[in-house]
Parts: structure tokens; C-alpha cells; sequence
């Protein structure tokens, strides 16, 4: 199985912040559309791919938003006011630049601070470039979101870019659907929205799908940085069997499942616990009357950055493993 | 070794007689000659060849809690006895007074802790028992101001060769004197079993006053640091090296000749030894070098992590060190000429 | 009986999230006293006493208790750890644990010692990333014993204490499942129409999670939750409830009133003795999702008062637990007797 850089760079750069995935969504039913059976989209704007099966149900969740910025207040000298859509802090923020949905991009900046005090999102603005109060008026209005301006790239190993978290996680499912198994399971690749603000997307489609077990991926946090995580998690260890996060006690049959799959298929794993944060698992292993759930993650450095770094072989080993899990 | 005994024993400083009794009662046993002195140490002699007079020492008391006040609605309050770190006391259990009455370490729900209150350490004095009674009577009923209270950590043997107690300072310098004494060398020694060493090594003083030693051996449970994040030149001891000899502390310059010849004694007999790399805390070797016309000393510790809380932890390795450096430099001290 | 019952849960572990590992425990001392047992997908015990009436009564309490979970295996045989629900750090310090992994493996959590501590540094609270669970085993050794998500407990024998007053690990919540277990033994005696579900709830220390689940399948028309609350001890505001006088009656935001006056008035009535606590919005106990399951469902709440929470020495009265056991049954005896729907009716 090769990297198919490509199509992660256009993941990556597709512009769909929590709220506002048109995008994402349209460029992931072209991916997917000739591969599934059925592919739906609920009320929330979740894609639920399905691969029949007359098997027990299992749902694989990559959330397919980013984070970003919305913008609040339109200044016609061209400053941008703006609020956090997903966590993102006001001291990480200033001296990057944006990016909005047609290309029209800013480079936020501070208002004048005093001594150490403190940098909040109400002292930053996004500084449009430009002058002239027509322009500023015809392309900038209150709601419009905006993300990370980076440039994709690669080394013969790793990954740098922008919303790996989680399109990394979307291109795990795409692959792994284009080589879906022969098997009698009922099998559902959902691309959720709305992760990014409290896993909102997984919730509806959860419900909606019912499975009998439920696999959701994501990237997670390594150790392996000099930034201070201290966890065992590792790029290049393979792909990561969550046992717990604040969002999920993994289900330790599920944990055992994919433990057994990894040994059995020859796919080099890790065991991740996240201290922080949470994901698509919380909300569905809490749905009806619960579900038996776990996670896949790929292993990924500064998360929720311009600069997410990944292991592109991990990724190769994450899809291998959604792939025993669809066909078990 | 007798420290599973040895160890289940109370003996807060000042109150020994239960460690004190239960080493009567061993040396009785093994036929060795003993008096208890007007502080409350056991000395006994361990009679053989002898060209000067040797004292080996270990202290039999522990660091613990002492009643103080018993509150209107029954909960007692107390103090440390010894040096001991209030954040190892939250949430154990103990045993109050000679009936030893069960009772567990309380404090305020961490629910109900102000912010700043939960990045302190919460004092002795915000601390109290409770016994499950529910008045001041009830409670004087059964526990009295300056009662003793002990922890409840039972002896395990786990890991690779190591043991969990609580009291193994000095308990395991009790244990290795006992084995000494018992092996009856032909080596004429003093073995002192003192009192009141973790409140200022009080009892030491007065036998080495009785004793007029030239040389000293003190056996002691020392401190060990070498856990994850402690810096290698801050680690004190490291389990399991082997006997940790002492060049100096806050009571003594032990002796540097009588050290290198205790370091060349251990190596010619093959014996692990490492060196204590701090200078901080302090044992009998305090007075006994210093009373009179002064001694000699040398110190053969045990090292033992987490020292002054209710889980010491040692190296069955390190106390068999610990035992055959002691009995080599008694032998090479009354060798003939 | 109920201690009994109480020493052994609180001997075994019961973290979030692996509450199944001892669950037969529970089946042991619930089968005597009802019909069935199920389970829902993440881990909650529900025993059920069959009725003769379509109405159906939860009571629920979580099994499971807050722990810690291996994160790393270190050299000389150091465990990082972290923890599975809120843990207060300064009560893990120099304490005995057990690590649940492919056997028990004993170990201490340890501390610096006192003489190179520096007198500030004692003066902060300690956190979780400054401490370590030591085994004694060589990396390697630990490596064949014990794996990274593996779970640990402060090992703690259960004390009593003088007169019904007992110490435990985790009483907070098996006191209330106690409490469930005396209310399943009353009923026995006494008649009941309705339908009685026991819902020992999972991993509530991490959520209230469990109870979402257990809630949605046994879809009940009325939900009795049962935790511990704050009991006094010195130093605690005067609002607090004290230990052996009857459970902890809760008003507030959340809790459907009427039920609670009738719980109130059945108690007078049989002279049970009770103490009152107002909690104005959320009560951070299993009524959260209960009350919001489906359709809704209206709920009291009901608390064990419990010193030193979320301590190895969680203290409790058994007394406490007796008279709430048998205030539920008697009060569950009397809705059966009364229009249900005045009561629930607004």
C-alpha cells in the first residue's frame, strides 16, 4: 500500500471548518461514491457511507471539520474581529495568517499590550489588507469562518500540514472503503461534523446507525515531542488502540478485538491514553443504550496547529487495521 | 532477618517498650548477656577477643503521631513525633494508643477546596483522626492526650527482592544488630538497641556516657531518593548498590580513615557498598563520637526509599550488605595483632 | 450482611470502565432478591424484581470508583499513572496499591524523603505527574507483569471503626449500592406492584455514563438516584450533613418536587430520620442523565453523608444506609398505593 500524497494534500487543504463542511463533504462523496452502497447524509450534514451487509453492524467515525476562526465584527479599515471555533488559545494565534473559503486571506495581529498582560481573543484582530472600504464591505461579513494558511508538505516518512486533525483521519476511511473486504458485515463509514466543538456530528449518527460496535478515528498526541506531553505514543510506532481519553473508557473487549486483529495481521501498534480532549467515541458509545466502543488514532505531533506532523507509515498501519476490524 | 516482627511493632519515640520487649525477649533466647540503662536502651555484650571497646548501635523508635486535643465532637487531633512530611498523612490508617484503636487521617473533601487550598499541602494542624465516634466523651473513653498513634502498613516482600514496612528506619538496623549478636563472634561488641533517636537521638548519648566506646558502628535505615526525576547527584542512596557508608551529615564527620578502611574491608570480602551522597539529616553517631573524649564512628545504612512515611522500602540485597560489612569490621577491629 | 457485602466490593476494584471484571460479585448478593439481571453495553448492572403493574421504578448507584491507569513503564520498575475519574493526588501519597495486571502486582506510591525536601516545596500539594508507583522489579521483570492501560487502587482493607462506623476505599458509591441491596431485601417482604430495577450504574466518576445507558434501556417512569454526599467533619461549612442521621433528602433545580415531598412525608410518617440539602442547578450525580433520558424521567436524590470523599478512607455510618434502604422500600410500598399520576402530574 503506497501513500497516496495526492489525496491527502487535497483533504488537507480543502477549506471546511466545524459548521461549514460543504466542502469537505462534496470532495469526500467524489472519493466515495462509486465504492459504497449507499451513501447518505443527515440532518446535521454527516456523509453515512454503507457497504451492505447482512452481518452484525459496525461504524467506523472520522470527523471531517477543522478548526478555525469566525468572525464577529467587520471593521471597513479592514480588522477583523473574531471568536475560536474549536480549541484554539489567543496566545497561539498571533503572527499567523488565515485563510478563508474563496482564498481572501489576513495575518492576525495584537492590539498594543501592556507588560505581561495577558493575550485574550478580544485584544487580536485580523488585519485584511486592504485599504478600501468597498473591498473590505463586499468580501467580509459577520459569520464568515476562516483557517490556518499552510503549505503542504512532505518528507520520505512524514507529513507536515494543516487539519491532519482530522483529515487524516478521513483519508484512513476513504482508503480503507476503496479496499473494503469481503465480508457479511453491515459495515458504515460515517464523515462527521462538528467534532471539533463537542462531537456533535457523531451524535445524531450514532443514533441513526445503531451499530453493534463502534470505531472511531482520530489523530492523537504523541510523546515523543521535546514540547512536554508525557505519554507514550510515539510517530512511526504504528497506529494507536485508544484505551481511554475524558471522552471514552475504551470498551475492553473492543481493545482486545483490535489488540488481537493488529498481533494476528502482522500491524504494528501502540496503546494511546490521551489525558486531554476526546473524540467521536464519547458521544456514540453513549448512544441508546450504549454502544461497545473503541478507537483507532494516528499518532500526530503539534495537533491543532498550521504544523501537524504525521508518520505516514502509522497511517498505512491505521487503515490496515480499519480494515481487519470491517472484515472481522 | 526479624524485621517482619521487628516492623509490625509500635515504637514512636519514647514509647519502645513493645520493640524493646520483643528484643529482650530474642536475646534471652540466644543466650546474650544484656541491661536495660535509665532512658530505656538495651544493651546488650557480645563477649570474645577484644582490643578495643566497640559499640554498635541501632535506635529502636519510630516517627509517629501524638495526641494532643480530642474535640467536642470526638476527632482527635495530634502532632508528628520526628521529622515527618505532612503530605504523607492524608487518608491512612492508624492505630491509636496501647489498645490501638483503629482510626483513619481525615481532612476536607478535596470538593471543597478553594483553588488555593488545593495547591498547598494541608498542615498538621487542618489534619485530625477520627475513630467513628461521634462525641468528646466517647472518644476520652478510649484514646487519652499523648497517646501514641502508629501507622497500619503491613510487611510485604515484593518487586525483585525488596520489602515494604513501615518503621524499617531503623527497624532493619534493629534486625541486622539482633542477627550480629546472635551469631556469637568471637569479637567482643556492645550492641545498643537505643531510644529516642528520631526526637534528637537522645538515648545514644547516655550509653555511649556508660560505654566509653573507641569505635562505633551505626546501623541505620538511611535516606534513598532514586526515583524517576530526581537527578543522579540528589539521590542520596540508590536501592539496591549495597551498604551506603556515610562520610558526613548534619551530627558528624565520620572518621575518613576508619571510612577507607571500612571501603577496603568491604571490597577484600566482596562485599556492595556505595557511598551516601548527602550531607543532610543526622544519627547517633551524632553523641557517640562526641561524648567523653570522643569515638570513632563509622555508619553502615541500609537504604530505603520513602523514608518517615508509612511505606519504607528496602533491598533484602542491601540488609544482607549491610549485615556482613557490620560483622567484617567487627572481626577486622578485634583481629589480633 | 450489608457490611459483608461492603468489605468485599470495597477489597476489589470497580474502576470506570472495568467495573465487569468483579461484576459477579454483585449478581452473588442481588440474585437472592430479584427476578432477572441485564446489562447495557458499557458496563452497568441492572437487576430487576418483577411487577404486577406496567409502571416501572430505577433505582440507580454507581459501582464504579475512581482509579488510576498505567501511562508508562519506566526504568527500576516506576509506573507513571494518571486517573480514571477526579483523584485528589495528596491522598495517593505513600500509600499501598494494587496494579491489576496479567496478576496482581503490589506496589507504593512514594515520596521524596523529608530531610532533602526543601521546606517550600512541602508547603504545595503534590499533583499526579510528580508521582510514581514503585513494584520493585526491574523494567524488564515489570514489563512481563504489567502493560501501559493496565489499572491500579490504593490497596486498603476496609476498617470498622467504633460502634456502625466503617472506613473503606470507594464507598462513595457502594454505599449506595448497599442501600439498593437493603431496599431489594425489603421488598421482598413488603408487596410492591411496580416493577423494581437496581441499576448499578458504570463509570460515573468519568461522566455519568452508565447511567445514560442504563437509563435509556429500562425507559422507567420514575428514577430514585442514590450517591454519598459531604457528611461534617472539622473545617467543613455548617451546612453539611452529619453521619448517622438518615439519608441526605436533596431539593433543587433538577429534582421532580412533588416526589420528593412524598418521599418526605413517608418518612415522617414511619419515622425514619433525614436531613435536607438544597442543590440549586447541577448535582453532579447520576440525576443528571437519568432526568433527561428519552422522554424524561422525574427523579429524587437521595445521599449517604461520607467523610474524606474520594479518599482511600471514605467513612461512612452503616446506620445510614439501613434506614435509607428501607425509607425507598417503604416509600416505593406507598406510591404503589397512591395515583402515580396526580403525583407526577403538574
Amino acid at each position: 500500500m503506497n501513500f497516496n500524497s495526492k489525496l491527502m494534500k487535497n483533504l488537507s487543504d480543502c477549506f471546511s471548518p466545524s459548521g461549514r463542511e460543504q466542502n469537505i463533504r462534496e470532495m469526500i462523496i467524489n472519493e466515495i461514491s462509486d465504492y459504497a452502497d449507499e451513501v447518505n447524509i443527515d440532518a446535521l450534514g454527516n456523509v453515512i457511507a454503507r457497504k451492505k451487509g447482512n452481518g452484525k453492524k459496525v461504524l467506523f467515525s472520522a470527523h471531517m471539520d477543522q478548526i478555525g476562526l469566525i468572525i464577529t465584527h467587520v471593521d471597513e479599515r479592514g480588522f477583523l474581529r473574531f471568536s475560536n471555533v474549536g480549541g484554539l488559545d489567543a496566545d497561539e494565534l498571533i503572527g499567523l495568517h488565515m485563510v478563508f473559503d474563496k482564498g481572501l486571506e489576513g495575518f492576525i495581529s495584537s492590539e498594543e499590550l501592556e507588560g505581561k498582560e495577558k493575550v485574550t481573543m478580544s485584544k487580536l484582530f485580523l488585519d485584511v489588507g486592504s485599504t478600501s472600504k468597498d473591498f473590505v464591505k463586499a468580501n467580509f461579513k459577520v459569520g464568515d469562518m476562516c483557517v490556518f494558511q499552510a503549505q503542504y508538505y512532505e518528507t520520505p516518512d512524514c507529513v507536515k500540514c494543516k487539519a491532519a486533525d482530522n483529515r487524516i483521519g478521513c483519508y484512513v476511511l476513504i482508503e480503507a472503503l476503496k479496499n473494503h473486504p469481503a465480508t457479511e458485515n453491515d459495515v458504515y463509514y460515517v464523515f462527521s461534523v462538528q467534532e471539533e466543538v463537542g462531537c456533535r456530528g457523531a451524535k445524531t449518527a450514532g443514533y441513526i446507525v445503531n451499530p453493534d460496535l463502534a470505531i472511531a478515528v482520530d489523530v492523537t498526541s504523541t510523546g515523543d515531542s521535546e514540547d512536554g506531553t508525557k505519554m507514550d505514543v510515539k510517530l512511526g510506532d504504528g497506529a494507536a488502540i485508544k484505551i481511554m481519553d475524558k471522552s471514552v473508557i475504551a470498551h475492553p473487549e473492543v481493545k482486545e478485538l483490535l489488540t488481537d486483529l493488529a498481533v494476528e495481521n502482522n500491524i504494528k501498534y501502540q496503546y494511546e491514553i490521551l489525558e486531554f480532549g476526546g473524540t467521536d467515541a464519547g458521544p456514540i458509545h453513549l448512544s441508546r443504550e450504549g454502544v461497545k466502543t473503541g478507537a483507532i488514532s494516528i499518532p500526530t505531533r503539534n495537533i491543532h496547529s498550521s504544523g501537524e506532523i504525521f508518520n505516514k507509515q502509522d497511517v498505512i498501519e491505521c487503515i490496515r487495521l480499519v480494515q481487519a476490524v470491517a472484515a472481522k | 532477618m526479624f524485621l517482619k516482627e521487628l516492623t509490625e511493632l509500635s515504637g514512636v519515640s519514647g514509647c519502645e517498650y513493645e520493640v524493646r520487649n520483643y528484643i529482650k525477649d530474642k536475646l534471652q533466647s540466644i543466650g546474650c548477656e544484656y541491661y536495660i540503662d535509665k532512658l530505656g536502651n538495651v544493651i546488650a555484650h557480645n563477649k570474645g577477643r577484644k582490643n578495643k571497646t566497640i559499640m554498635v548501635a541501632a535506635h529502636m523508635d519510630e516517627v509517629g503521631l501524638i495526641v494532643t486535643y480530642i474535640d467536642k465532637d470526638g476527632f482527635i487531633k495530634f502532632q508528628t513525633v520526628g521529622g515527618i512530611d505532612p503530605r504523607v498523612l492524608n487518608s491512612k490508617v492508624v492505630l491509636v494508643g496501647e489498645n490501638k484503636i483503629p482510626g483513619v487521617i481525615g481532612s476536607k473533601a478535596v470538593h471543597l477546596m478553594s483553588k488555593e487550598e488545593k495547591g498547598k499541602s494541608i498542615p498538621v494542624d487542618e489534619l485530625y483522626i477520627d475513630i467513628g465516634t461521634y462525641s468528646k466523651s466517647e472518644t476520652e473513653k478510649l484514646v487519652s492526650i499523648g497517646d501514641y498513634i502508629s501507622f497500619k502498613s503491613d510487611y510485604v516482600e515484593f518487586g525483585d527482592d525488596l520489602i515494604k514496612a513501615k518503621a524499617l528506619d531503623d527497624r532493619a538496623g534493629c534486625s541486622v544488630l539482633l542477627e550480629l549478636l546472635s551469631m556469637k563472634l568471637d569479637a567482643d561488641f556492645y550492641g545498643v538497641f537505643t531510644v529516642m533517636e528520631e526526637v534528637g537521638c537522645r538515648g545514644a548519648q547516655t550509653a555511649a556516657f556508660a560505654l566509653e566506646p573507641d569505635y562505633a558502628i551505626i546501623l541505620e535505615g538511611t535516606i534513598c531518593a532514586d526515583m524517576p526525576e530526581v537527578k543522579e547527584h540528589s539521590k542520596a542512596t540508590i536501592i539496591g548498590k549495597g551498604a551506603a557508608l556515610s562520610l558526613m551529615d548534619r551530627s558528624t564527620i565520620y572518621d575518613i580513615e576508619e571510612v577507607r578502611k571500612v571501603e577496603g574491608i568491604a571490597s577484600a570480602n566482596g562485599i556492595p557498598y556505595q557511598f551516601r551522597t548527602s550531607s543532610a539529616g543526622g544519627n547517633d553517631a551524632g553523641p557517640i563520637h562526641k561524648t567523653k573524649e570522643g569515638a570513632k564512628a563509622v555508619a553502615v545504612s541500609i537504604p530505603c526509599r520513602y523514608i518517615h512515611s508509612p511505606v519504607n522500602v528496602a533491598s533484602k540485597n542491601d540488609y544482607n550488605s549491610a549485615l556482613n560489612l557490620a560483622k567484617a569490621i567487627i572481626l577486622d577491629n578485634q583481629k589480633g595483632e | 450482611m450489608l457490611k459483608e457485602f461492603l468489605f468485599e466490593v470495597c477489597s476489589n476494584q470497580f474502576v470506570s470502565g472495568f467495573e465487569h471484571v468483579n461484576g459477579d460479585m454483585l449478581k452473588k448478593y442481588f440474585e437472592p432478591y430479584t427476578d432477572s439481571c441485564s446489562k447495557d453495553m458499557i458496563g452497568s448492572y441492572i437487576f430487576k424484581q418483577d411487577g404486577i403493574n406496567n409502571t416501572k421504578i430505577m433505582l440507580a448507584a454507581h459501582i464504579d470508583e475512581i482509579g488510576l491507569m498505567v501511562t508508562r513503564i519506566l526504568d527500576n520498575g516506576f509506573l507513571s499513572f494518571t486517573s480514571v475519574g477526579g483523584i485528589n493526588p495528596s491522598s495517593l501519597v505513600a500509600q499501598d496499591v494494587t496494579v491489576y495486571g496479567r496478576e496482581n502486582v503490589f506496589g507504593v506510591i512514594g515520596i521524596k524523603p523529608p530531610h532533602v525536601t526543601p521546606e517550600e516545596e512541602r508547603d504545595k500539594a503534590l499533583k499526579l505527574k510528580d508521582l510514581y508507583i514503585d513494584t520493585g522489579y526491574s523494567r524488564e521483570n515489570l514489563e512481563k507483569l504489567v502493560k501501559v492501560g493496565d489499572i491500579a487502587t490504593v490497596k486498603r482493607e476496609p476498617v470498622s471503626l467504633q460502634g456502625t462506623v466503617i472506613s473503606a476505599k470507594a464507598l462513595d458509591d457502594k454505599a449506595c449500592v448497599a442501600v439498593m441491596l437493603e431496599t431489594a431485601k425489603e421488598l421482598r417482604k413488603l408487596s410492591h406492584k411496580s416493577n423494581i430495577y437496581y441499576a448499578a450504574t458504570a463509570q460515573e466518576e468519568t461522566g455519568c455514563r452508565g447511567s445514560v445507558t442504563a437509563s435509556y434501556k429500562v425507559n422507567p417512569d420514575i428514577g430514585i438516584v442514590l450517591d454519598v454526599g459531604f457528611g461534617t467533619a472539622p473545617g467543613m461549612p455548617p451546612e453539611i450533613c452529619a453521619l448517622g442521621k438518615g439519608p441526605i433528602v436533596s431539593f433543587g433545580g433538577r429534582l421532580n418536587q412533588k416526589l420528593t415531598k412524598k418521599f418526605i412525608e413517608v418518612c415522617k410518617e414511619y419515622n425514619y430520620p433525614m436531613q435536607y440539602e438544597a442543590i440549586p442547578g447541577g448535582t453532579g450525580t447520576d440525576t443528571e442523565s437519568v432526568q433527561i433520558s428519552r422522554e424524561g424521567v422525574p427523579c429524587i436524590l437521595l445521599s449517604i453523608p461520607l467523610r474524606y470523599m474520594h479518599t482511600s478512607v471514605e467513612t461512612i455510618d452503616m446506620v445510614d444506609i439501613e434506614t435509607t434502604g428501607k425509607a425507598i422500600a417503604r416509600f416505593i410500598n406507598e406510591l404503589d398505593n397512591s395515583d402515580l399520576e396526580e403525583i407526577l402530574c403538574f
